[in-house]
Parts: structure tokens; sequence; C-alpha cells
């Protein structure tokens, strides 16, 4: 049934990013036999809960997730309490506190606001792996105010060799962008006429990257590093690449649509050039 | 979830389809329905409203252009009972004065029929068509345009424009769709401008914008003088979508300066990428001062 699952992804792949949770819902609810299959593949956009120990914004999805309760990084607690909630072994808490400090710097030098979180876990084989989890949100003060929400998800899995790591992330960003336009009879002196113009433009979407990397580790702190270095290189090709996306090849398609010149006059000017070069040359 | 529930759930994923797309939607849907008897009969509803607010385009049947399936080409109503039946699936071109039934899955026409236009509404009609064709021409790479007198009525007409580009070896769709409805009794001119494009290369991506315009009519434009007034109405859409493609253009260039830097930096504000040791070490100088008593305590 492997087959079932990859309609319901190609389908995702398809849908309005915008209505992804509603979507990702529906599908749990007609195939509840993939439910966990599908809510384990498909980024949503991440929620952000309060640490009531510490009173501190962290971020909740399907890698903190344990029943119904979520695992704060800050205070390794779960909401709603669970006692038998799966946490990371000493040795693995201590890295993960490291990583939730270091990535709360990077957090403030690129995003300056958010929220950002790190969870770590061991693997069966031996290695570990994590997910660094970063999101800011900017909230429109008017309804004619551009409002955005910028989700990072990177999951990454470490296998030790000797002192040597390897690393392998998977990176999706989901970047969502409005922007509502009312220009009408209140407005009347700027516009100059007596007409109403109302619209909303939206820009949404998510990407997915991946990358691996061999990185030396002297001492078990080292992964934060290296997972830090590779993230960041990993963010900056992304924030290039959405860039390019979003503002450069939906707007193309669209002026491919419709051209502002006049096509027929350019037609007409192009016939008439070749008649005058023929003219030249005879 | 009962049948029923699963063609209301596949029903509304068929009517989000990215432009083109509406196949690949389809087939998805069927593998996770896998109840295709059912799925047939149950998602033609979704599918006929899917091809009329999209402005899907249908080649007219003894004829070499495309006319626009909108709820303005219907030639039959749904019967009293609301029921929709075979014969609601009935278009019409007024350009070539042809009726034809439409398929919703296959797109395909067939069962051609002559239309006699009502004589009133016609000559008017047949004006915009002809200023519509020209500004189709002047602006739009691909597209199709039909315009259709409201029925009851020998003032108002519909002008339709859809222009799609399919590129799916290059992972991109788009739409554009706009209606303008010119009522010369009520002396207005109102119109709406969709845009739809899917940029799935290793990613989902669109854009959807709407957009509304509702204007008056200049006096100069009247029904006794029809095709002076046809292209007088079409060269105010024409300097409408121009306005909207230019502010648009601003819309891109605001969202790019000031919400995607505004929601990440492209490097801090030091102009340079972290230094990952110094960050580690700092941190776990403090931590080694001020925490020490919390490691090893779980």
């Amino acid at each position: 049934m492997g087959d079932l699952v990859d309609s319901m992804l190609d389908l995702m792949r398809r849908l309005p990013p915008m209505r992804v949770e509603e979507n990702v819902a529906s599908l749990a609810a007609m195939c509840p036999d993939y439910a966990e299959d599908l809510l384990g593949t498909v980024d949503q956009p991440l929620k952000v809960l309060t640490d009531r120990a510490t009173g501190r914004e962290y971020l909740a999805c399907d890698y903190n997730r344990d029943g119904e309760s979520y695992r704060s990084p800050w205070s390794n607690e779960y909401d709603p309490p669970f006692e038998d909630g799966t946490v990371p072994t000493a040795k693995l808490r201590k890295l993960e506190i490291t990583a939730n400090e270091a990535f709360d710097m990077y957090r403030e030098m690129y995003y300056e606001g958010g929220v950002s979180s790190v969870f770590l876990w061991d693997l069966d084989d031996g290695g570990f792996a994590g997910v660094v989890l970063l999101k800011k949100v900017m909230n429109a003060s008017s309804p004619t105010e551009p409002s955005g929400s910028w989700d990072s998800i990177h999951v990454f899995e470490v296998s030790e060799r000797g002192r040597q790591a390897h690393y392998k992330l998977t990176s999706t960003i989901m970047l969502q962008m409005t922007n509502r336009a009312v220009t009408g009879r209140d407005a009347k002196e700027k516009e100059g006429d007596d007409a109403t113009r109302a619209g909303e433009v939206a820009l949404s979407g998510s990407m997915t990257r991946q990358e691996e990397k061999d990185y030396p580790v002297p001492e078990q702190m080292a992964h934060v590093a290296n997972t830090g270095r590779m993230v960041e290189e990993m963010e900056i090709k992304m924030r290039n690449t959405l860039q390019e996306v979003y503002f450069g090849k939906t707007r193309d398609v669209v002026f491919d649509l419709r051209s502002v010149d006049d096509l027929e006059k350019a037609r007409r000017q192009r016939e008439l050039q070749k008649e005058l070069v023929g003219f030249i040359k005879r | 979830m009962d049948p029923s529930q699963q063609i209301e759930a596949a029903s509304k994923f068929l009517l989000q389809a990215p432009p083109g797309e509406i196949n690949d939607v389809l087939n998805d849907v069927r593998n996770i329905v896998s109840d295709d008897e059912s799925l047939q009969a149950g998602l033609l509803p979704a599918l006929r409203e899917y091809n009329l607010a999209q402005f899907t385009t249908a080649d007219v049947p003894g004829h070499n252009h495309q006319s626009i399936i909108s709820e303005a080409a219907r030639i039959s109503k749904p019967s009293t009972e609301g029921e929709e039946t075979e014969e609601s699936d009935r278009f019409w071109d007024p350009r070539s004065r042809t009726s034809f039934r439409f398929d919703h899955l296959s797109l395909e026409t067939s069962e051609p029929e002559p239309v006699e236009p009502d004589e009133e509404s016609e000559p008017f009609r047949a004006a915009l068509e002809s200023a519509s064709l020209t500004y189709l021409a002047a602006h739009y790479h691909d597209g199709v345009t039909s315009v259709f007198p409201a029925s009851g009525s020998t003032s108002r007409y519909y002008v339709q424009i859809v222009a799609n580009k399919y590129n799916p070896s290059n992972y991109w769709s788009g739409r554009w769709r706009s209606e303008y409805t010119v009522d010369l009794e009520e002396r207005t001119l109102k119109g709406r401008i969709l845009v739809n494009v899917h940029y799935y290369e290793q990613g989902n991506v669109q854009l959807s914008t709407t957009h509304s315009i509702d204007l008056p009519l200049p006096p100069t434009i009247t029904p006794s003088s029809a095709a002076a007034s046809a292209s007088k109405v079409l060269a105010l859409v024409e300097a409408e979508e121009g306005k909207y493609q230019t502010s648009l253009n601003e819309t891109y260039t605001e969202m790019s300066e000031k919400t995607f830097k505004g929601l990440r930096r492209a490097l801090p504000m030091t102009r340079s990428k972290l230094d990952w040791d110094k960050v580690l070490g700092y941190k776990l100088g403090a931590e080694l001062s001020s925490n020490r008593g919390m490691f090893g305590s779980s």
C-alpha cells in the first residue's frame, strides 16, 4: 500500500499550502490506518506553546509529541503532564540543552524575534537524531498591513565513525505572505477617479532540501557546532531559492499569461523592422 | 468515514486543484478512495463546479476556436427542483451561435446544435465580443474570451477571459481569469481578476490573488453606438488590468523588501555568519559556571 501514501503525498504537493492542516486532517480521517505515516511525513506549520515551568515559548511538532502531550526543550517536561513520556538519555539531554542555547542565539541573530526549539532522540543503531525548529510570525496590525510567517524544520541524523561523524540533514521551510489592498471611494483623491478596487495577494508554500556531510568530532559538544554550521548554510541557500521562486518564478508566470505591453504593436514593429532591414540590404 | 463523507472530502480536494492539475488530483483521489464506481458519479458535481468556476475552455464542435465553460455559458439552467441533469450540461458559444454538450471529465464537446441569439441584445454583445478578441490578441499570449448576454436582460453582458500556461516538465502552471459585468442600465462596470500560479519543483509554492473592480460607465458609452461603446468598455478593461499588473509588481517588491526581510535576515547585523565555536564556548562557559547542578539530575 505504498501506493496509497505516495498518492497522499502527491496530493499534498499540489493542494494549496495555506490549507495544509485542514487537508492533512481530512486525509487522516479518510484513511485512519495511514494517519500516523501521514503526520510523520507531511510538514505542518509549527505550533507555539508556553512552557509552564519556565514561562518560555517553545515549538510543537510531531517530533516532540508523545500521545497528546508535547515536551518542552526548556524544562524537559510534557504538557499536558505525561509520566511515561519519552525523554532523551542524560547524556543526550545535556547535548540538547546546549543545542537549544546555541540555536536560540542563532535565532536572535537571523530572525530578531520568533521562537526556536531543538529536540534530540537516540537511534537504535547507537547514533542519534534531532530536529531544529525555528518560527517567526509577522502579524498585520491593520487589515491592509502585510502579514507573514516562516517555519523551518531541520531534521538530522548523526552516525559517529571514530572521531568523525556523518550528518544527514533534511530541511523544510514553510513561508507564507499576504498583502491586502483597498483603494476606493475613500481614497478618491489619490486615484483621481471614482472606482473602487480591493484585492489580496497571497504567496505561500514549502520547500524541502537534503544534504549530507562529514565533520570531525573532537568532543561531544562539537555536534552542536557541526549541526549549527550545516543548518546555517542550508538556510542561507534555501532563503536564496525561496526568494527566486516566490518573487521571481511566480511573477514570471503571471507576466507570461498577460503582457503589460501591447503584443500586436510589438508584432507590427518587428515586421516593420524586418521590412526595413530587407530594404536597406537591397 | 462512510462513502458519502469520503465523496465529500474528495470533492473538496478536487475544488482546490491548481491550474492544469485536475487530472493529477483526480488520480490521487481515485487511489485514496478505491471505490471507483461510487466515486465516478459522486465526483461529477465537484468536477462541474470546478469547470464552471475555473473558466475551463472547450473546443466548439465544427469550429476552429474555443469558448469558455461558465455559469453564464449554460444554456439550460438546473431544473426547478434544483436537480442537476444531463441536460444541465449544455453550454453555448455565442460567437458561433452553437450549443453543445460538455463532458466534465473528458472535457469533450458533442451534439452541436444551432442557437438563435436574442435579437435585441445581440448587436451590442457582438460588438463587445469583437472588441474583446482584439484586446485578447494585444495582451494575452494564449487566451480565450467569450462574451455572454445575461439571461433575462437586454442590457447586461458578461465579458470573460481566461489564459492558461501549463509546463509540467518544468513543474509550473498558471491561470489568469477575469470577468466583467457590463450593465448599460445600471451604468456600471464590475470586474474581478483572479490569478493562480503553482510552482512545484522540490516543493509546493502557490500564488493566489483576487482583485475586484467597480466603476461607473462614462456617459459616452451608449447602447445605440455599439461598436464605439464596446471599444471604450474594453479600453477601460485594458486600463484596469494594466494598472492591476503594475500594482502586482509593487506588491511583489513590498513583500520582498518588507515581509520577507522582516521574517529572516540574509545575514546577521554583523554581516558575517555565526562563529559556532565561539557561540559554544561562550554558552558552555556560562553554563558551567551557573548551571553546574542541572546536569545528570534527570
